[in-house]
């Protein structure tokens, strides 16, 4: 028997409330005091089609799915047929024997499963509406593994309590509770490998990728988020406008990506710390205004959550195929911070981070988040904010501005970075301009200016040091395979090395979290020692590989690339590696 | 009390002699003067064209924004501290053309700006082609054999995307275009004045002899109030013998600064933010 390791699926149509399924499931697990994965595949509709979502909980420390489930929850046919093959030896199929048959789907190449009908839609019906039926499978799920009902009773008071009332819950309530009863009466001889218990843990937060984010840009002072919904960087404006009482923050749900970002640029000027969120394609519109924010040295960080591409593509699948594009994107040159979280921890404190860089170097930040991070949630240790300090750079106060005199807002000093005044501020006056500028910020086409103007820009950098935007080792410096990977992978790429550990494989993991700045020095240390190397992207082109080879001149041979919109397993990166070492 | 010379600078106006914005120039620093606002307080966001110069000729805070971007900018500036006065201005082509989507939603979010076309229907800075306020059949380089689409009225524009301030001024008309620059800053709302300025250089049809001919104003027209949308369009399409300048519409509405849910006794730019408590957020995760 395995005890409080655990990893379910549930699927069915769009609109069926199969999220609800694996959110109760997953909160309800996290009272146990297990560490818990949650992630979701859908596609871009509204009702129909299949949908699935994904559980997994153990109680150590986890970092992304893995390919088999222990548990099915089918509400519907195609779920079955589409997910039993996906079910570890001896699963559990439980499904809505309410509304659909199974007896002529071929699963004779899987006697091992344990199948339990339990009549949820019914069930459901029987408490006055079919919607409870998601609930009752979450209480037979609960029976399955011996999961005792307060805990999900506890997670249900989160999901309806605040919103709709104690009635909802208690109705809920018993929806669980009769899944449950049903699941115990009529499969009473028949044992599960799965059981879970209560353990002891300190506590851990429950949260997805985006969210971490935001929480990350409020703890940091964020006053105005200015976004156009686009999957799936959508949850950012509705999870910013939900705190906008509570924080102060201005939320503007703009007419496009184009205002969204020109907006910053007029909001950064008033000191004000601001933020946009998007994905590829409403990234591709604000590129201009991005380069408007470099010349024009106005703070501000953009949230480019990836999905694939190009144009609309496959509009809710994961991909990590904009790096390049946000690495490059608006006319000229122009120094940007850009840092790839790879997990919800990351997403939190780089994001903070983030904003502190953007205001010390007055320039644009690119948050790059990939789907699967963004709507991903997985149970982290609950933030550490003891350190975290807002910093604003050379940003002057009212006091300094009023004893200055023939104020500079685009001074050339020796680390490139001019003091900043905003408009209300006495003696500071100048226009932030998108037009090449001298000192005060009066036009220029003149040649002497105009090269030490851009030279002041690029030397701004030098104020971010080596250790703010080190890469990351995980695992034994001396090792006989390096993977090296970015953004979302860096879960599964843990759980690889998981598997690799205990076959006894020597394989560490450099990850690379800030992009530009690029940790040339460290990355170059790091792979110049590696003995192999094997770069894992979620796009084609390998285009991270291409960005080390620019700044180390290092070629990593080894690739393991996927661009199917889905997120590389862990056991893709375990046999990819095993070949590798070969 | 601020004066029309503290808010010039030492630099030298580039515009061509002649050129129809100087008047603009003038009537926005007497307009500034008029209504006792502190240039510290005071943001002049552009976009890019010969008008979109203006922010450097005036001793305000400014904004030279991309080409069509003015009023996104403004906005940006406007929402995180409601306590300056923003101005923004700009050509028919950056604010018609590229720029038309951000006009229609600043009309109708009714955000606290004023905004100021120097509409000499054509494009100046590029040398002389084709506006989206340029006649239909107007002959430039983009269009030899004559501009095929209508011309965009932009005080109907105006009208229909439910501003609360919609003016026409002319550039040849100093003193009132003075005051209509006064009203529309002194207007709790989005202000919008359509001024019809000749380019000296690309523009041979819309000139000043053109509208001093043509040009009438709406002020002193007896009975003339500026109170009816229904009439406003009316007048708004009058055009030809005679064209009406001045107020067309004006209406007291709640500016969405005013409906903003946050806190307004500090503008959020100004507000501290060193020690922000997110606890309070973890209940749901936990
Ligand atoms: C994105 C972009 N496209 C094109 C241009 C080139 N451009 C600069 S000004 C301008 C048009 C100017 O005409 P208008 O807006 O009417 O202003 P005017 O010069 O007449 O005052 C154009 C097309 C630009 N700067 N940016
Ligand atoms: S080109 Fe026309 S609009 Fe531009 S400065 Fe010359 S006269 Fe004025």
């Amino acid at each position: 028997m395995a005890k409080n390791k655990v990893a379910l699926t549930a699927g069915g149509p769009a609109g069926s409330g199969v999220f609800t399924i694996g959110a109760m499931f997953a909160r309800s697990v996290q009272k146990l005091g297990l560490w818990v994965y949650y992630t979701a595949d859908y596609a871009s509709l509204i009702k129909g089609g299949h949908n699935s979502c994904y559980v997994r909980a153990e109680p150590e420390e986890i970092h992304s799915q893995i390919k088999l489930s222990d548990i099915l929850v089918a509400i519907d046919k195609l779920t079955v047929q589409k997910h039993f093959e996906g079910l570890s030896h001896e699963g559990a199929l439980i499904y809505d024997s309410s509304s659909f048959e199974i007896n002529d789907i071929d699963m004779s190449k899987r006697r091992d499963i344990k199948i339990f009908a339990i009549p949820f839609t019914k069930l459901g019906r029987d408490l006055g509406d079919k919607i409870y039926g998601n609930i009752v499978a979450v209480g037979a799920v609960s029976a399955l593994v011996n999961h005792p009902l307060e805990k999900l009773y506890v997670a249900l008071e989160k999901q309806f309590g605040a919103k709709k009332g104690s009635e909802v819950v208690e109705i809920n309530k018993k929806a669980a509770k009769l899944g449950y009863d049903y699941l115990k009466e009529n499969y009473k001889g028949v044992s599960f490998k799965v059981t879970l218990e209560e353990i002891k843990n300190q506590p851990t937060l429950l949260l997805s990728g985006n969210e971490a984010a935001c929480i990350g840009a409020i703890k940091a002072g964020v006053k105005l988020v200015a976004e156009y919904p686009m999957t799936p960087s959508s949850s950012i404006l509705s999870f910013m406008a939900a705190n906008e009482n509570k924080y102060n923050i201005v939320v503007k749900h703009t007419e496009d990506e184009i205002a969204a970002m020109n907006m910053l640029t007029g909001a950064g000027m008033t000191g004000a710390r601001c933020m946009t969120g998007t994905s590829g394609g409403g990234f591709a519109l604000m590129t201009e205004a991005i380069g408007m924010a470099g010349l024009s040295e106005t703070p501000c960080v953009i949230f480019e959550s990836q999905r694939t591409g190009p144009s609309t593509g496959m509009p809710t699948y994961t991909e990590q195929s904009d790096l390049r594009f946000a690495m490059h994107a608006s006319q000229g040159e122009f120094p940007r911070l850009i840092v790839a979280p790879g997990d919800v921890e990351e997403a939190f404190y780089e994001s903070f981070k983030i904003f502190n860089l953007c205001d010390r170097v007055q320039t644009p930040g690119i948050v790059l988040l990939d789907k699967h991070l963004s709507e991903s949630s997985r149970t982290v240790k609950v933030f550490d904010t003891s350190k975290l300090k807002v910093e604003r750079g050379k940003l002057m106060t009212n006091e300094q501005m009023a004893k200055a005199t023939a104020f500079k807002r685009y001074e050339l000093t020796a680390d490139g970075i001019s003091p900043r005044c905003i408009p209300g501020q006495p003696n500071g006056m100048h226009v932030s301009s998108s037009y090449e500028h001298d000192e005060t910020g009066w036009t220029t086409e003149e040649s002497a200016m105009r090269i030490a103007q851009v030279d002041k820009r690029a030397r701004k950098l030098l104020a971010i040091k080596d250790e703010e935007i080190a890469p990351k080792l995980y695992g034994d410096a001396d090792a006989d395979l390096t993977i090296v990977s970015w953004g979302s992978n860096k879960g599964m790429v843990l759980e690889a090395m998981k598997f690799l550990k205990n076959e006894g494989l020597k394989v560490n993991f450099l990850q690379i979290l800030w992009v530009l700045p690029f940790p040339t020095k460290k990355v170059t240390e790091i792979l110049s020692k590696a003995k192999k190397t094997l770069m894992v992207e979620q796009n084609h082109d390998a285009q991270m590989r291409g960005v080390i080879r620019e700044f180390t001149g290092i070629n990593i041979k080894e690739t393991l690339l996927k661009y199917d919109g889905r997120p590389i397993d862990p056991e893709d990166i375990y046999f990819r590696a095993k070949e590798v070492l070969k | 009390m601020t004066t029309v010379a503290e808010l010039s600078n030492k630099h030298t106006v580039q515009w061509c002699p002649g050129c129809g914005d100087f008047p603009i120039l003038i009537a926005l620093k007497q307009a500034i003067a008029a209504t006792g606002l502190n240039p510290k307080d005071i943001v002049v966001v552009s976009g890019i064209g010969c008008s979109g110069k203006t922010p450097h000729y005036l001793n305000t805070y400014g904004l030279e924004s991309l080409h069509g971007r003015g009023l996104a900018a403004a906005t940006g500036v406007q929402l995180a501290n409601p306590k300056l006065k923003v101005i923004a201005v700009g050509g028919d082509g950056d604010g018609l053309g590229i720029g038309l989507g951000h006009f229609i939603h600043s009309c109708r979010r009714n955000v606290n700006i004023t905004y100021i076309i120097f509409d000499n229907m054509v494009y100046g800075l590029t040398k002389g082609q084709t506006s989206p306020t340029s006649r239909k059949g107007f002959k430039t380089s983009s269009t030899p054999h004559g501009a095929i689409e209508h011309p965009i009225n932009p005080v109907a524009l105006a009208l229909a995307a439910d501003a609360t301030f919609v003016a026409r001024g002319f550039s040849g008309k100093l003193e009132h275009l003075t005051n209509l620059v006064k009203e529309a800053i002194l207007h709790k709302g989005f202000s919008f004045i359509d001024v019809l300025q000749p380019c000296i250089s690309y523009n041979h049809e819309q000139t000043y002899e053109f509208y001093n001919k043509a040009a009438y104003d709406l002020g002193a027209t007896k009975g003339w109030k500026a109170d009816n949308v229904e009439k406003a369009f009316k007048k708004a399409y009058e055009w030809g013998e005679k064209i009406p300048i001045g107020i067309f519409f004006q209406e007291k509405r709640s500016t969405y600064d005013d409906e903003l849910p946050q806190d307004k006794d500090v503008p959020v730019a100004l507000q501290p933010i060193d020690n922000v408590d997110i606890t309070v957020m973890y209940d749901k995760y936990l």
